[in-house]
């Protein structure tokens, strides 16, 4: 019973397009204002729609929305499972990511479909293509075009947490107001932002748009006295594809099946899809960064960087001698250019050109945009709930770079959670976290308002204790009922499909463990599969596929009028089979930490006055990161048990509607 | 046994059942999986006739069956047996005791727990905890673990919580102090070796995981993985399998003697083993190595050291005897500090400022109210009666400086006095349970150790099939030595990565 289906892409006509200009809106009042129209602010906007809040969302560019930034590609290990999980509640990048992508691949093949990492080049036409239809013809969603120069604020509610309350917005121009009860940030790089090349610095948050948000910085850090930091990034200089010798690279293919992202595609958009280039740097390239240091005044300066996604420039300076990857990635169907993924550099122009150009498949090449550099403030994301709005300004949620991390998938995680919380104020609902123990979304908000960051900050899969139960292929089960039944941010028919899947498999794993047969009958039956014949144990089905070279579809050939109703199911019912085992270990542990997490600490105990023994160490560490649950604290670093036990009399156990509890998966 | 457990038991043994307001939401959670069972040593140390092991968790009552050769079945729920206590695997008869059992829920922790009441030897209480530690699915407790699980059970009164994070503080850095002794030599560096190799071995292989897709990063990397874990694994069960243990880990208190040269430290080392073990002369720097004694004072185990005086010196052995007595007292449970009263400044308003210096050289980590110490001033027969009563006087009054002890080593005069405050300071020093506790910080180490050589074993059964349930095994395996030798993150795996690969993409 395969159910194909098409790609859910509506064609929708612009004509209706909910589009305003600024004046007329002014008057009116939303739930959730979102300030931003990248990854974090679409999802933002999004998600808060689907829930059912009125909502606004102010870019400065229409026509930038759902822009491509930096690299034109999508997912990757670790990145791959948040848009997994963004997809999972019925976020948009998954969708969009398959409906723009011209080369997929799954990464990590190899090592274990834990850490399978979903990746696809883009189109950014295509991709920007897709987020604009699906803003402009939401309903109860209004896009604008606007500069906010301002927050309004007004006094807390004595009831709630916080010194201040956000009331609205002002723009830029004409200074017009428009009131809400939440706003959300997501201004990425564009605070305080400044553009680096050669020895030039000057104001903004991306090439060739105008600077902004000088006056958001002001009302963050002077009005409501934020703490605030800073981090620079960098983008390659994209490169003239017709003038590229593509013979002296090597070449690159995708995965001949290419896999969609989202849970609800069976199959992507890009009827063909287009290689990718492979290539290296040499001994010049070396030469010119040394040369070219002098003028170079981004990579002397101290803020920090991104380790993982260095210059080249730093990663010249940190190996030498080395000779560094470059990839030629595509930046579209139709695009004549070319990104350089390694090469990000923010040397002058003239020696940009002269660095491309000691790479052999290079010589010729010319520029069209310089790469360059950005250095921008963030706000130090453990002054945040782990729902995102700020401890000290009720309704004001943040979300993307402005909190320190870099990448799409990243900031989209972040939109698509704030904005399901903005939403839930604004309807006075209680908002949700999200634990480190269901997802890597919860992974990533817990690292950031538990730790705060020091650079710029990516997911890894590494950073997930509990990487082999959250898997790529679950996140559906992990996330889509619970989105669906308990926070509303799912549809409907993407639900009835979760259902419908998680049902499939678990009646197929029982199948599986129904049949049990000794060693000897297992090995007739499979004759292809080496299976050790000195076990007298009976094993079951679901036992067998835990042998390397057993695959469902073996097992199904052999039994078919038993377990052929699942064979649509084939490769997810293989990693449950294989994981089981070890995820039912982790369920302890995981169990014990959402007991922790589900022990919440005041947001303004006064740790320094308290009247128990603890050490002032302690007292300034819980101080400083005021963790929200006993489960953050004993994550801090220098948090003893004896702390541990002391805060137990000030905690109250939060009710099931504030803490998601994990569904058995199966 | 008087005063060494009173205050633990009355709340421990006698098993108060008082309900929260709130019971635990998911005590519910019992459908969930079972938690681990975990035992501690919950008397305190010194020379008690009885010392209370007790067991917590799903497994307790299988655990009292076998160790207490109970094969028919369990005794009646709060009820003493007597039994012999037998090791599980060599059959070898450690105590004759009594057992006591309390099924859940109503018990201290709401889970099933065992009791067992033995005698106080160092000896025998090593030896049970040891057999406790061989059973499967039996661990030692973490501090406050037990604590933890009676509030989660909703067992636990909030006022009792207050008093519990005090003791489970001086718990945790007794235990602290006690892991630092015995990880001070050798055994410090032996672990803290493997701790460093299994997380560079983690990090080559989340490197792998993570970065290996488009960056430089060659399958070589496993390789020197494939041959370092087994390595280790090796060595850890050498380890483990070897039967000299090193230096006998003496039980005590650990009290160390310090202050300057000529202080009279080692007169007071002599007065207090009765007699003349360290050689005492009027010359500065006489004693430049530890000189060390087991003493029993008052009832209560007591490892004494006599140090070198403190100073700045040219002489390369007495500096190290300096060093030496400086590490020393970094590990002591109580440093008495000794002052040459003929040193203190004639104007008494300046003493307490003098003093608080003195003591700053001497316990550079006085910051922390952890570090027990008495301030002693020594010779006192050689000042005026009415100068030291107007000495006391200032003292009085500046309360941060309390206790301090006025004596004359010379005259005996004051020592009475000092031999109470002494006692006083080695009942509440020993009143900790687990404190100076050494065979249950082996037994800690040991199972953290085993833990630690089968997980590794995960990384070869999936090495080849699926690398992130190989690099699970090798998470555990850190993991289980992060309990010994501190907590290894994702950050500190992350530094290895870039600190050890070019990472570009």
């Amino acid at each position: 019973m395969l159910r194909l289906r098409g790609l859910l892409i509506q064609h929708h006509f612009l004509s209706n397009c909910s589009a305003r200009t600024a004046s007329s809106v002014a008057c009116r009042e939303y739930d959730v204002i979102v300030v931003g129209g990248g990854h974090a602010g679409t999802e933002a906007a999004a998600a808060a729609t689907r829930i059912g809040a009125e909502t606004l969302l102010i870019t400065q560019k229409i026509e930038t929305i759902g822009a491509l930034s930096c690299n034109p590609s999508l997912g990757g290990v670790g990145k791959g499972q948040l848009v997994k999980e963004v997809d999972a509640l019925d976020g948009l990048m998954g969708r969009a990511g398959d409906y723009a992508g011209v080369h997929f691949s799954i990464l990590n093949r190899r090592k274990g479909p834990a850490v399978w990492g979903p990746r696809a080049q883009l189109d950014r036409g295509r991709y920007k293509e897709f987020i604009q239809l699906e803003l402009l013809n939401m309903p109860r969603l209004t896009v604008i075009e606007g500069s906010v120069e301002g927050l309004l604020v007004s006094t807390a509610d004595p009831e709630q947490p916080g010194k201040h309350t956000v009331t609205g917005v002002r723009l830029a121009d004409g200074g017009n107001e428009i009131l809400s009860s939440s706003v959300i940030l997501t201004t990425g790089t564009f605070l305080s932002g400044s553009l680096f090349m050669g020895k030039t610095t000057s104001p903004g948050g991306r090439m060739g748009e105008p600077p902004s948000c000088s006056g958001l910085t002001h009302s963050l850090r002077e009005i409501l006295g934020l703490k605030l930091g800073r981090l620079k990034t960098g983008t390659p200089p994209r490169i003239v594809k017709e003038t590229v010798d593509f013979s002296l690279a090597h070449l690159h293919l995708p995965d001949l099946r290419p896999t969609p992202f989202s849970f609800i595609n069976t199959h992507t958009h890009c009827k063909e899809q287009i290689p990718c280039h492979l290539t290296y740097t040499t001994p010049g390239v070396d030469r010119v960064v040394r040369e070219s240091l002098h003028m170079n005044s981004h990579i002397q300066q101290d803020t920090k960087g991104p380790r993982y996604c260095p210059s080249i420039e730093s990663r010249v300076l940190r190996f030498p001698g080395r000779q560094h990857q470059v990839w030629l990635e595509p930046e579209g169907l139709n695009s004549d250019l070319l990104y350089p993924q390694g090469l990000s550099m923010t040397m002058p122009l003239e020696m940009q050109l002269r660095l491309i150009r000691e790479i052999p498949a290079l010589q010729r090449a010319d520029i069209h945009t310089p790469g360059y550099g950005v250095q921008y403030d963030f706000v130090c994301p453990t002054q945040l709930f782990p729902w995102l709005q700020l401890k000290s300004i009720q309704g004001l949620f943040l979300a993307g770079q402005i909190n320190g991390t870099t990448g799409y998938e990243e900031a989209a995680a972040q939109g698509l959670w704030a904005g399901i919380n903005a939403g839930r104020t604004a309807l006075s609902m209680p908002p949700l976290s999200l634990s480190r123990t269901e997802s890597y979304i919860g992974v990533l908000i817990d690292d950031l308002v538990g730790h705060g960051v020091t650079e710029p900050y990516r997911m890894f899969t590494s950073r997930a204790e509990f990487r082999t139960s959250l898997r790529p292929d679950n996140a559906d089960l992990r996330l889509t009922p619970k989105g669906f039944e308990e926070i509303g941010c799912v549809s409907s028919p993407r639900y009835l499909e979760a259902v419908r899947v998680r049902q499939g498999l678990s009646e197929a794993l029982s199948a599986l463990k129904s049949i049990t047969m000794s060693p000897s009958r297992w090995k007739e039956k499979l004759r292809d599969a080496c299976i050790s014949e000195t076990k007298s144990t009976l094993i079951s089905g679901e036992e067998m596929l835990q042998y390397k070279d057993v695959s469902f579809d073996m097992v199904a050939s052999a039994f078919p009028e038993i377990l052929s109703p699942y064979l649509e199911f084939s490769e997810r019912i293989k990693i449950e089979a294989v994981y089981r085992p070890h995820c039912e270990k982790q369920q302890r542990e995981m169990e014990r930490m959402r007991e922790e997490e589900s022990l919440s600490l005041c947001p303004d105990i006064d740790y320094f006055s308290l009247p128990v023994s603890l050490s002032d160490e302690v007292r300034e560490i819980l101080d400083r990161v005021r963790p929200s649950t006993l489960g953050a604290a004993m994550r801090l670093q220098g948090v003893t048990p004896a702390a541990i036990v002391h805060l137990l009399n000030y905690v109250t156990r939060t009710g099931p509607t504030l803490h998601l509890t994990l569904l058995p998966l199966l | 046994m008087m005063f060494a457990c009173c205050r633990r038991n009355t709340f421990l043994i006698t098993h108060k059942r008082l309900r929260l307001g709130f019971r635990c939401a998911s005590s519910a959670s019992s459908t969930a999986e079972p938690a681990d069972t975990i035992f501690a040593l919950s008397s305190g140390q010194g020379r008690c006739g009885v010392a209370v092991v007790r067991v917590t968790g799903p497994a307790a009552g299988g655990a009292l069956r076998r160790v207490a050769g109970l094969s028919c079945g369990l005794p009646a729920p709060r009820t003493a047996l007597l039994r012999s206590i037998v090791h599980p695997q060599s059959k070898e008869v450690l105590d004759r005791g009594l057992v006591l059992w309390f099924p859940g829920p109503h018990s201290f922790t709401g889970e099933d727990i065992a009791e067992f009441h033995i005698h106080g030897g160092p000896a025998v209480i090593s030896g049970v905890l040891q057999a406790l530690g061989s059973l499967p699915g039996l661990r030692p407790a973490e501090a406050g673990e037990f604590t933890r699980r009676a509030f989660h059970a909703g067992k636990l009164d909030l006022t009792e919580v207050e008093g519990l994070g005090d003791l489970i503080h001086a718990e945790t850095q007794a235990q602290r102090r006690q892991a630092l002794r015995q990880m001070a030599g050798d055994l410090g560096h032996l672990y803290n070796g493997w701790s460093e190799q299994l997380k560079r071995c983690l990090a080559h292989v989340e490197a792998f995981i993570d970065f290996s897709e488009g960056d430089l990063i060659e399958d070589g990397v496993l390789n020197q993985v494939d041959i370092a874990v087994p390595q280790l694994q090796m060595e850890i069960e050498k380890h483990l399998c070897d039967e000299r243990r090193g230096e006998r880990l003496r039980s005590g208190v650990q009290v160390v003697i310090a202050g300057s040269t000529n202080a009279g430290k080692s007169s007071l080392f002599n007065i207090l083993c009765q007699r003349p073990a360290a050689i005492v002369s009027p010359i500065a720097g006489t004693t430049r190595d530890i000189v060390e004694t087991s003493l029993d004072i008052g009832g209560f185990p007591v490892l004494l050291s006599d140090t070198a005086g403190l100073r700045d010196t040219g002489d390369c052995v007495e500096r190290e005897g300096v060093r030496r007595a400086r590490q020393m007292v970094g590990l002591a449970d109580l440093t008495l500090v000794l002052v040459d009263s003929m040193q203190l400044p004639q104007e008494p308003q300046m003493v307490s400022g003098f003093l608080s210096e003195y003591l700053k050289n001497v316990l550079p980590s006085a910051k922390d109210h952890e570090q027990g110490y008495v301030l002693i001033l020594n010779k006192s027969d050689l000042l005026p009666k009415e100068h030291i009563s107007m000495i006391q006087n200032v003292l009085t009054q500046t309360s941060d400086m309390a206790p301090v002890s006025i004596l004359s080593c010379h005259s005996r005069e004051g020592l009475d006095d000092f031999l109470t405050l002494l006692q006083d300071r080695l009942k509440t020093l020993c009143g900790d349970p687990l404190a100076g506790s050494p065979s249950l910080t082996q037994t800690r180490h040991r199972a953290h150790l085993q833990k630690c050589v089968d997980a590794l074993n995960q990384y070869y059964e999936y090495r080849d099939t699926d690398l992130a349930l190989a690099a699970e095994g090798l998470r555990l395996g850190l993991s289980s030595l992060g309990r010994i030798t501190g907590k290894v993150g994702a950050e500190d795996i992350l530094d290895v990565i870039f600190r050890d690969f070019c990472i570009g993409k």
